[in-house]
């Protein structure tokens, strides 16, 4: 069975006594941000999650969505749901003050979408979206587009899409067909069809707003002449708050996607037939507007894998100790007829603190990226802002990726966890690991993220972008190495590092001669970078366990229990980043040797 | 006979630049020119010159005290002065009669024997020698400058009918060994060789560009990297060189070419120029050309000029679909078909037409010619290098589709292969009798290049290789970008320590690049920083340390031979050479005070032990602050040397080193100076020095204070120079102990842990690699 609740005391851990959060206040236009006003937001968030989302993940996955003449409908639920969460105002919490929103932090969004997918990431497909389309808005639409456009997005009466993938391209989007014709009065007639478009079509909005990559007539070849539309399903009559919608925009839905998983999800073919739309941004560069959504929904997706391996964590977890089978090595009970629950193990628990060590690391990164994200727009000083956004840039591919591999495998540990019963429909355990599977692809590949890892974010200013990263992390180490309630964990970090440090001077060597050297590693490097990168976050978490042990109160079981997770995350999570580090060096020469005929 | 005073009448730009040069040589120089109407004093031109020549951008004098070698006069008072003259070198305006005025005068006083040349670009030999004297006749010929005469290395020598071989000889050879020129003997034609077709190039470009395809920067841009043409293309140049000239210079050959010429079909006046020229936008000396600096709001923007409207505004910098697909690949750029290609094809096929067919016309062969573009229009490739790298089957198939003339030679070429090819080991070009003959080099001249390519290096790496180039004497080549030194060519420093120890008498540290070495690899050292990798760091430095001691103990002589920059390591590898054989045009630097840090691989080290042990050894009973506190100014202001001359002032050369003016014979040089000392050669003994620690470096640091106070210098600099004095200083020393060499290089190694771990050294890395400059913070 699926089994969540929403880990706030992890969460408080993060982002009070780790993150210091309510740092956030401090900054201009997020005064409200105080510790308490995050506790509410977190519990009610968690509430409405567990009470409204959760009991609709198997219905959404057993019903999943329809496609009738056009018209798409999300599974039974779905739409009440929808109502309660934008009426909450979960949809607006970090949106633009001026356009509707609450003006929240980054931070808190994240918060918020880590608990709905965890309950339902069919579902929070759709928010995610719009308020990819609605960040978007914010920082390229013109002020016509933003108060015509964002109240909507905000209150959750419109939605959005990101129409990017055509059947020939996805990844190379120089390759894209979608036409765009002026056609007067600041207008474009958009014409083409696009694939693989999540929330392209459903019942929960009234207008859907579609962001559309397409090509100018003028346009240079490749992605130096991609332009961004904006195209309502519906034509918007009027602006601000008077806008409403009108006539139906030449926007179709062919068809839906039957798929692997995310079934409560609508996968759309969307056809654009002489679609009036509006142009964002400069002719022919659209593409590094729409990288504002997309670098968005990249660290939404990373979300998604934590979400999953959540609760594939708790459900497993609960199964685990109520599951009799087998007696335990050591202490178990003596009668022959009873067994002792699972949980008694080695291997079962290998598998369920697997996954925790790697929760818990993850959220820590994913906060702390998200917290940079919030310094990074909002802190006044303009060179703390400058680091941020380039901590948020570097770690962008790395949560996206790292944290959905490791979602998956979460997912599969907790069907191996429920043994044959967990391939059985019914115990909706196999359902997370159909879910989780397509975080690993959306978004850009993994495959694709490693190579923005090793190709473009290792590179930038010549490194620079790792400065933020290998820094305080070689001071951290440098200055615990000797402490005597850490060195423990210090240590395996400390050679994990060192050995990082030397992978990422021969990739940068190496692919400089050879771009096909640093290709063939790249997803053994983002490996061996995340695992690193949880660690370090492990031995940040560690020491303020360490502080606080001391005078714990009722919690000394919570921090404790932290301490115990770094030593298994040390001892027997992080060694994987060694065994990336030999194929690293090896280079591309194991799999280069083969010719395309020998395959 | 031998050239020991020379004579320069004509004080103008080429007159000057000239003279200074000459003076840059160290040969005493008269420059005269007539009395001005009411000036002051009689010699008033001459004077002004050499003033205008102290303050001129890139200098004309190697080192200001050349200046001094100057004797400045006036025609009319002073003209006695050419009686000691070896040569005298007319370089007046460009008027036939005015120039046979002079000649008479000179013919008047001139010692016999002595030779005079004219620096004409435009009048034919001919007629400048006609109606002189026959010992005049015998003693005249051109000398054919380029600006400015200090860089720009090619000098075209056109002899007339009567001319003398000993004249032409005695010329040739000063301007080659003295001057180090690249002497192009030249036929009597109209603009001899590098302006016939340089003139043509740039016509061809007016007219192929005011057909309105392309815009000023998209044609400078078309005509470049792929080609191996100077960034700044052809509108570009003419800025540089004065709009106004192009009416003149076209003109007067348009006037003297033959009636069939090519020149003349293409030649026109534009009627867009001419207002340019009437409205004094003629480029870089007047308030503008093709491009102009706008100098809004204190903020200085480039902008250029629309053709067709001859309005400005701002200056892109394209970089169009073909010139971005071409890459160095000048096929590939013709290739592409977009309307810059178009473009850049329409020229180059046309000039590189035209220059195939000026032979045997201007010049004998093909190397000539290469020869004149490359050194007089810095080409890097000459116009026949450059068809046989578009490949000349191929240029020549695109020229028949397209109807055009092919030259003879040209299809001769298409056929064979080339106009060059290697045979034996042995560069050889086609010859108008239709065969490949082998190019030969004067005595003296000796090119890595050529033995190159007649084998295989000794060993080799990917950063740098080990050549034998003869009588025993190894060289090792740089072949990194900018020939930075990286690991690999650490590694090779030391393996050819080991191998020439073994197998030869000396080794010679020498490269064909632009610059000899810009230093460490930057990115690299920045990547390691960036990572924190401070152990890797730390081993690089001390690799560097160990390699350079390595070559300086080395049981044989070591010789440098730079040419271009030998900055911050590369300054160092010189400095543990047993001698320096430097290019006259060597610019020689400690710069990484520049980029944050301090000399780290015994920079900081030999200087000291030069300027305390030695032959000025012993002065530091008391006298050791003034040499610290030169090097402390010199490190610390990251002084360049502005020529070879200059860098003995620095310290960066000393005594017994020595400077060839001719780049191609710098090797030679340097293999004979390596011989020189590897007769009975000593391995030099390790030294000690004691330095006088805190309390100097304290003193150091207070004047250094002053200078943050007036914001001369920035915060930083102030971290970065207090590192330089603690290493110069000695750090914990004080002068009752003896410091070894060791004790030194491991203060630079401390030093820079330091720096390097700081965010405004890795800034000022990462602006330098981003942008060449320095960054001041």
């Amino acid at each position: 069975m699926q089994i969540y609740k929403a880990p706030l005391r992890d969460m408080r851990f993060v982002l009070h006594e780790l993150l210091d959060a309510k740092q956030l206040s401090k900054l201009p236009g997020y005064e409200e941000a105080t510790a308490d006003t995050i506790d509410t937001i977190i519990e009610e968030g968690a509430k409405f999650c567990q009470d409204k989302l959760l009991p609709l993940n198997r219905v959404g996955d057993e019903e999943g969505c329809t496609y009738e003449n056009g018209v798409v409908r999300t599974p039974p639920g779905f739409k009440q749901a929808y109502n309660d969460f934008v009426g909450a105002g979960w949809q607006s919490i970090s949106s633009d003050p001026n356009y509707g929103g609450q003006g929240l932090p980054a931070l808190m969004n994240f918060v918020i979408e880590e608990m709905v997918c965890s309950t339902n990431i069919a579902f929070g497909v759709y928010p995610l979206l719009s308020r990819g389309a609605a960040s978007l808005i914010e920082r390229h639409g013109s002020d016509d587009i933003k108060e015509t456009y964002l109240p909507h997005l905000a209150d959750g009466s419109w939605s959005g899409t990101m129409c990017l993938t055509e059947s020939q391209c996805g990844t190379d989007l120089g390759l894209i067909r979608t036409k765009a014709v002026p056609a007067g009065n600041g207008k474009y007639s958009i014409s083409g069809s696009k694939i693989f478009i999540s929330a392209g079509e459903h019942d929960l909005s009234e207008n859907i707003i579609h962001l559309v990559l397409a090509k100018l007539p003028d346009a240079p070849e490749g992605v130096r002449g991609i332009s961004l539309f904006l195209v309502p399903k519906l034509s918007v009559n009027g602006r601000g708050t008077a806008a409403e919608v009108g006539s139906r925009n030449g926007v179709a839905c062919g068809s839906i996607e039957k798929k692997m998983g995310i079934h409560g999800s609508a996968t759309c073919v969307i056809n654009f037939d002489e679609a009036e739309g509006y142009l964002i941004g400069d002719p022919h560069k659209g593409l590094r507007c729409m990288f504002t959504m997309m670098n968005g929904a990249r660290l939404g997706v990373g979300m998604q894998g934590l979400a999953l391996g959540e609760t594939a964590y708790q459900s497993a977890t609960a199964y685990a100790k109520e599951r009799r089978s087998g007696k335990s090595l050591t202490k178990g009970t003596k009668s022959a007829d009873v067994a002792d629950p699972i949980i008694v193990h080695p291997d079962v628990r290998n598998m369920l603190l697997t996954a925790r060590a790697y929760n818990e690391g993850a959220r820590a990164l994913a906060y702390w990226t998200a917290l940079q994200l919030d310094l990074s727009t909002h802190h006044p000083d303009a060179e703390t802002r400058r680091d941020a956004d380039e901590i948020v840039q570097l770690m962008t591919p790395v949560i996206k990726a790292f944290l959905t591999d490791r979602g998956f495998e979460a997912a599969n540990l907790a069907v191996q966890v429920h043994g044959g019963h967990g391939y059985i429909s019914e115990h909706g355990i196999e359902q997370l690991v159909r879910d989780a599977r397509i975080a690993q692809l959306y978004e850009g590949t993994n495959g694709i993220q490693a190579l923005d890892l090793v190709g473009r974010k290792l590179s930038l200013h010549t490194g620079r972008l790792l400065r933020h990263f290998f820094h305080p992390a070689t001071e951290f180490v440098e200055t615990n190495q000797e402490t005597e309630e850490l060195k423990d964990l210090v240590l395996p970090l400390a050679k994990a590092l060192e050995k990082l440090q030397q992978a990422t001077l021969v990739i940068a060597q190496k692919g400089l001669g050879d771009p096909e050297e640093a290709a063939a590693v790249a997803t053994d490097y983002l490996k061996m970078f995340g695992l690193v990168a949880v660690g370090y976050m492990w031995l940040l978490m560690a020491e303020k366990a360490v502080a606080k042990a001391a005078d714990a109160n009722g919690d000394a079981r919570f921090y404790a229990n932290k301490l115990k997770t770094a030593q298994f995350y040390m001892h027997k999570l992080l060694p994987d980043a060694s065994a990336a580090f030999l194929r690293i060096m090896t280079g591309k020469y194991a799999a280069a040797q083969f010719n395309e005929e020998d395959f | 006979m031998a050239i020991n005073k020379v004579a320069v009448i004509g004080a103008g730009l080429m007159g000057g630049g000239i003279a200074a040069h000459v003076a840059n040589a160290g040969t005493d120089v008269i420059l005269l020119d007539i009395v001005p109407e009411g000036a002051k004093k009689r010699s008033q031109l001459a004077l002004d010159s050499v003033e205008r020549l102290l303050k001129t951008e890139p200098a004309p004098f190697m080192d200001k005290k050349n200046a001094k070698r100057i004797a400045c006069g006036n025609i009319e008072d002073d003209l006695k002065l050419l009686a000691d003259a070896d040569w005298i070198i007319e370089a007046v305006i460009e008027k036939l009669e005015i120039k046979h005025e002079i000649y008479r005068l000179i013919n008047k006083v001139r010692k016999p024997g002595s030779i005079v040349s004219s620096n004409t670009s435009t009048i034919p030999c001919s007629d400048l020698m006609r109606g002189m004297d026959e010992s005049f006749q015998r003693d005249f010929l051109i000398t054919h400058f380029f600006n400015p005469p200090r860089y720009m290395r090619l000098l075209e020598i056109v002899k007339g009918e009567k001319t003398s071989d000993d004249a032409v000889y005695t010329v040739s050879e000063f301007s080659d060994m003295n001057l180090g020129k690249g002497v192009v003997a030249c036929k009597d034609t109209p603009g001899f060789i590098a302006n016939r077709i340089g003139t043509f190039w740039i016509q061809a470009a007016v007219v192929e560009a005011f057909k309105g395809t392309v815009t000023i920067e998209e044609a400078d841009a078309a005509i470049g990297r792929a080609l191996g043409i100077p960034k700044t293309g052809i509108f570009g140049l003419m800025d540089l060189v004065g709009i106004d000239l192009m009416p003149l210079v076209g003109k007067s050959l348009y006037d003297a070419v033959p009636m069939d010429d090519a020149y003349r079909a293409i030649y026109s006046e534009p009627e867009q120029i001419k207002s340019m020229i009437a409205e004094g936008l003629i480029g870089r000396k007047g308030k503008g050309g093709f491009y102009r600096l706008n100098n809004e709001d204190g903020k200085k923007t480039k902008q250029v000029i629309d053709l067709a409207t001859g309005a400005y505004s701002t200056a892109q910098r394209p970089t169009p679909a073909s010139v971005r697909a071409a890459g160095k690949s000048p096929r590939a750029l013709f290739e592409h078909g977009d309307a810059v290609s178009d473009f850049a094809w329409q020229v180059m096929s046309q000039t590189l037409v035209y220059a195939t067919e000026l032979i045997p016309e201007i010049a004998q062969d093909v190397v000539a010619v290469d020869k004149a573009m490359t050194l007089g229009y810095a080409w890097k490739h000459g116009p026949f290098e450059l068809i046989d790298r578009i490949g000349a089957s191929w240029f020549t198939e695109r020229l028949k589709t397209e109807g055009r003339n092919i030259p003879a030679l040209l299809a001769s070429a298409a056929e064979k292969g080339g106009f060059y090819r290697v045979e034996g080991g042995r560069l050889q070009y086609l010859s108008t009798d239709d065969e490949y003959v082998t190019v030969k080099r004067a005595p003296g001249i000796l090119l890595l290049s050529d033995i190159k390519r007649a084998g295989e290096p000794i060993t080799r790496n990917g950063s740098a290789s080990l050549w034998d180039i003869g009588s025993g004497v190894a060289c090792l080549e740089f072949h990194t970008k900018m020939n930075a030194i990286d690991p690999d060519v650490l590694n090779m420093l030391s393996k050819s320590v080991e191998i020439v120890s073994r197998d030869y008498k000396a080794l010679v540290l020498h490269n064909e690049g632009t610059n000899y070495s810009v230093g460490v690899n930057l990115g690299l050292a920045l990547f390691a920083a960036n990572v924190a990798a401070w152990q890797v760091m730390e081993d690089m430095i001390k690799r560097g340390q160990d390699v350079f001691k390595e070559l300086k103990f080395a049981p044989f002589p070591v010789v440098g031979a730079p040419s271009g920059m030998a900055l911050g390591g590369g300054c160092e590898s010189l400095l543990h050479c047993d001698a320096v054989q430097a290019h006259a045009e060597s610019y020689i630097g400690l710069v990484e005070v520049g980029v944050g840090l301090i000399p780290g691989w015994g920079g900081c080290k030999e200087l000291l032990v030069r300027g305390l042990t030695g032959k000025r050894g012993g002065i530091f009973g008391g006298g050791a602050m003034p040499v610290i506190s030169k090097l402390f100014q010199t490190i610390g202001l990251a002084k360049v040397s502005r020529s070879a001359a200059q860098a003995f002032g620095y310290g960066y050369l000393r005594e017994g080193d020595r400077i060839t003016f001719n780049r191609d014979r710098l090797l030679a040089d340097a293999r004979d100076y390596a011989l020189e000392l590897a007769e009975n050669y000593q391995t030099p003994e390790p030294q000690e020095i004691k330095l006088p620690g805190n309390s100097a470096r304290v003193a150091l640091m207070m004047a250094v204070r002053g200078l943050a106070k007036t914001r001369k210098a920035t915060p930083h600099d102030l971290t970065v120079v207090e590192q330089l004095g603690i290493v110069l200083t000695g750090g914990k020393t004080d002068t009752t102990e003896a410091l070894c060499e060791d004790d030194i290089s491991a203060l630079e190694r401390k030093a820079l842990a330091t720096l390097a771990k700081n965010p405004l050294t890795l800034a000022r890395m990462e602006h330098m690699l981003e942008t060449g400059k320095p960054l001041r913070n």
